[in-house]
């Protein structure tokens, strides 16, 4: 192949491209190149790329560079590992913010007696910026997927989720693990005497209280399902939690959202079922879920707003001491 | 089955610490962490023996870059990391944050410069104590499980060098392996090589 086909050939790359000497000097800079860094062969032309390019010194390029013209071995850069490798611009106005492009290079000896290395150079930016806005949106999605819609807490996904991942932490651990299921007292005829709407308006408030009253200690609170709402506290024992359950179950109280079908004191209540344990390697979370859905449903019977904890010594539910 | 003496052994070791020791420093200046590598064992297998005994059963899904050497002998050096342990380092090294579900096609080239750098410094750092050129190619990478691994048990004259490789980074340790396929004369080209360098050390 001629000179000038040659010449002409890597002008028209749609990558960078620049040749190295058997000392690592600059032999050719493509129009790519010299679009992309505002330097001409002329400025370059016999200069090693560390005088070019400062900072690529001691950096992985460097070595790359020198791995080739040594002991020809290929190298290859990623933009994720490398961001911003030379300083390479896509449009001029980049240059003043100094948004440099994102690179792949590749970097690969070649048996010629007068060109060493080729370093070749990929624009990737509008790759990175791809990846970096679906993994944004990925994230996003992820987070959606994990909340309850309605009141902006976590919801039953979220829940199953934790409850797996707290159990396994708590027997690896060998910790304990706490459980509290709260029930909006007489839900259903809140909801049927004052409409939807209202009844909509009540879950969020009683959600967002929950959330408030645990102080983001823990944001771990979770809508259950239709009024229920859970919550797993890692590390924590039973009297622990029933420390913290009476203390949801006051600020509800403290509320006084205005509950005029009720039997109790007409404004909207929590009963709360707590259970804790120490789980051994052969238990299944759900028993956990059992014991505190025992003692909630037992706090409902015992006459509601009430906190109540699972004994495990008797197989039934107690008042909280 | 060729194998290599005592000594033979303990000098390819030593090269390939040698090796791993200079990737670990680039790695690290890469992560602007510390990052150590260490490759304690050197082995001669059969290379129908490396999927049968040494994957095993954590090594079912596998992430593994290969790169092509020529030169006195010629080998096809691979790193091989069980899939998830690829993916942890790689999401520690990008973003560690990131859970191994969101890597993607991106990550692999990541993926694909990890197996570049430390390869390389291995080669090289054989080149440099045998006084030796190798040509080596471009890194690939790919995903692949231990029932399709294309690579071995393919001819009779094949041998596999096999190194186990830890990988310490960010209180995190990972297990992978690393693997030269020579052709059973370019092993013995290679055991030409250590015998002249041990020559040259005096120690033969």
């Amino acid at each position: 192949m001629d000179g000038e086909l040659g010449k002409q050939l890597i002008d028209s790359l749609r990558i960078g491209v620049i040749l190295l000497d058997p000392n690592g000097r600059v032999i050719a800079w493509n129009a790519w190149m010299r679009r992309h860094s505002g330097l001409q062969l002329a400025d370059v032309s016999g200069r090693l790329i560390a005088e070019v390019f400062p900072d690529t010194a001691n950096s992985r390029l460097g070595i790359g560079i020198e791995q080739a013209l040594r002991f020809k071995l290929s190298s290859m850069l990623a933009p994720g590992l490398n961001p911003g490798m030379l300083p390479l611009h896509q449009k001029p106005a980049d240059r003043k913010l100094d948004r440099r492009m994102q690179q792949l290079v590749y970097v690969t000896p070649l048996n010629h007696a007068q060109c060493a290395c080729l370093i070749q150079i990929h624009d990737m930016t509008a790759t990175v910026r791809r990846e970096q806005r679906l993994r944004a949106q990925s994230s996003q999605l992820i987070e959606t997927a994990y909340r309850d819609a309605l009141t902006g807490i976590g919801n039953r996904r979220r829940f199953d989720h934790d409850l797996a991942e707290r159990f396994r932490q708590a027997q690896q651990r060998r910790s304990p693990v706490a459980l509290l299921m709260i029930d909006v007292d007489e839900f259903k005829a809140y909801n049927d005497h004052l409409g939807h709407p209202k009844g909509d308006a009540c879950l969020i408030k009683v959600a967002t209280t929950l959330q408030e009253t645990l102080r983001g200690q823990d944001d771990g609170m979770t809508r259950y399902g239709g009024e229920e709402f859970a919550l797993l506290l890692a590390d924590t024992t039973l009297d622990e939690a029933c420390a913290v359950a009476e203390r949801l179950r006051q600020g509800i109280q403290d509320l006084r959202i205005p509950h005029p079908n009720s039997h109790g004191p007409g404004h909207v209540t929590v009963s709360v079922g707590i259970a804790a344990m120490v789980p051994t390697a052969d238990q299944l979370c759900y028993i956990l879920l059992a014991q505190a859905d025992l003692a909630l449903y037992t706090a409902k019977d015992a006459g509601r707003n009430r906190c109540m904890c699972y004994d495990p010594d008797s197989g039934e539910a107690n008042h909280c001491r | 089955m060729p194998d290599f003496t005592e000594m033979q052994r303990d000098a390819l070791g030593e090269l390939f610490n040698l090796g791993v020791g200079q990737a670990a420093n680039s790695l690290s200046l890469m992560v602007r962490d510390e990052v150590e590598l260490s490759a304690p064992v050197v082995e001669l297998v059969r290379p129908e023996a490396v999927a049968a005994t040494l994957l095993g059963s954590e090594f079912k899904e596998l992430s593994m870059v290969t790169i092509d050497f020529s030169g006195p002998f010629d080998a096809m050096a691979i790193l091989l990391f069980p899939e998830r342990n690829a993916l942890a380092i790689v999401s520690h090294m990008l973003d560690p944050g990131m859970s191994p579900e969101e890597m993607s096609e991106f990550e692999q080239e990541a993926m694909c410069e990890i197996g570049n750098v430390i390869l390389n410094a291995c080669m090289s750092s054989l080149a440099n104590e045998f006084g030796v050129e190798f040509h080596g190619g471009l890194p690939e990478h790919h995903f692949s499980d231990t029932d399709s691994l294309p690579l071995f048990g393919e001819t009779d004259d094949q041998v596999v060098l096999l190194l186990q490789i830890r990988l310490n980074m960010r209180q995190e340790r990972v297990q992978g392996h690393l693997l030269f396929l020579l052709s059973v004369s370019s092993l013995n080209a290679l055991l030409e090589c250590v015998d002249g360098y041990l020559a040259r050390l005096g120690l033969s």
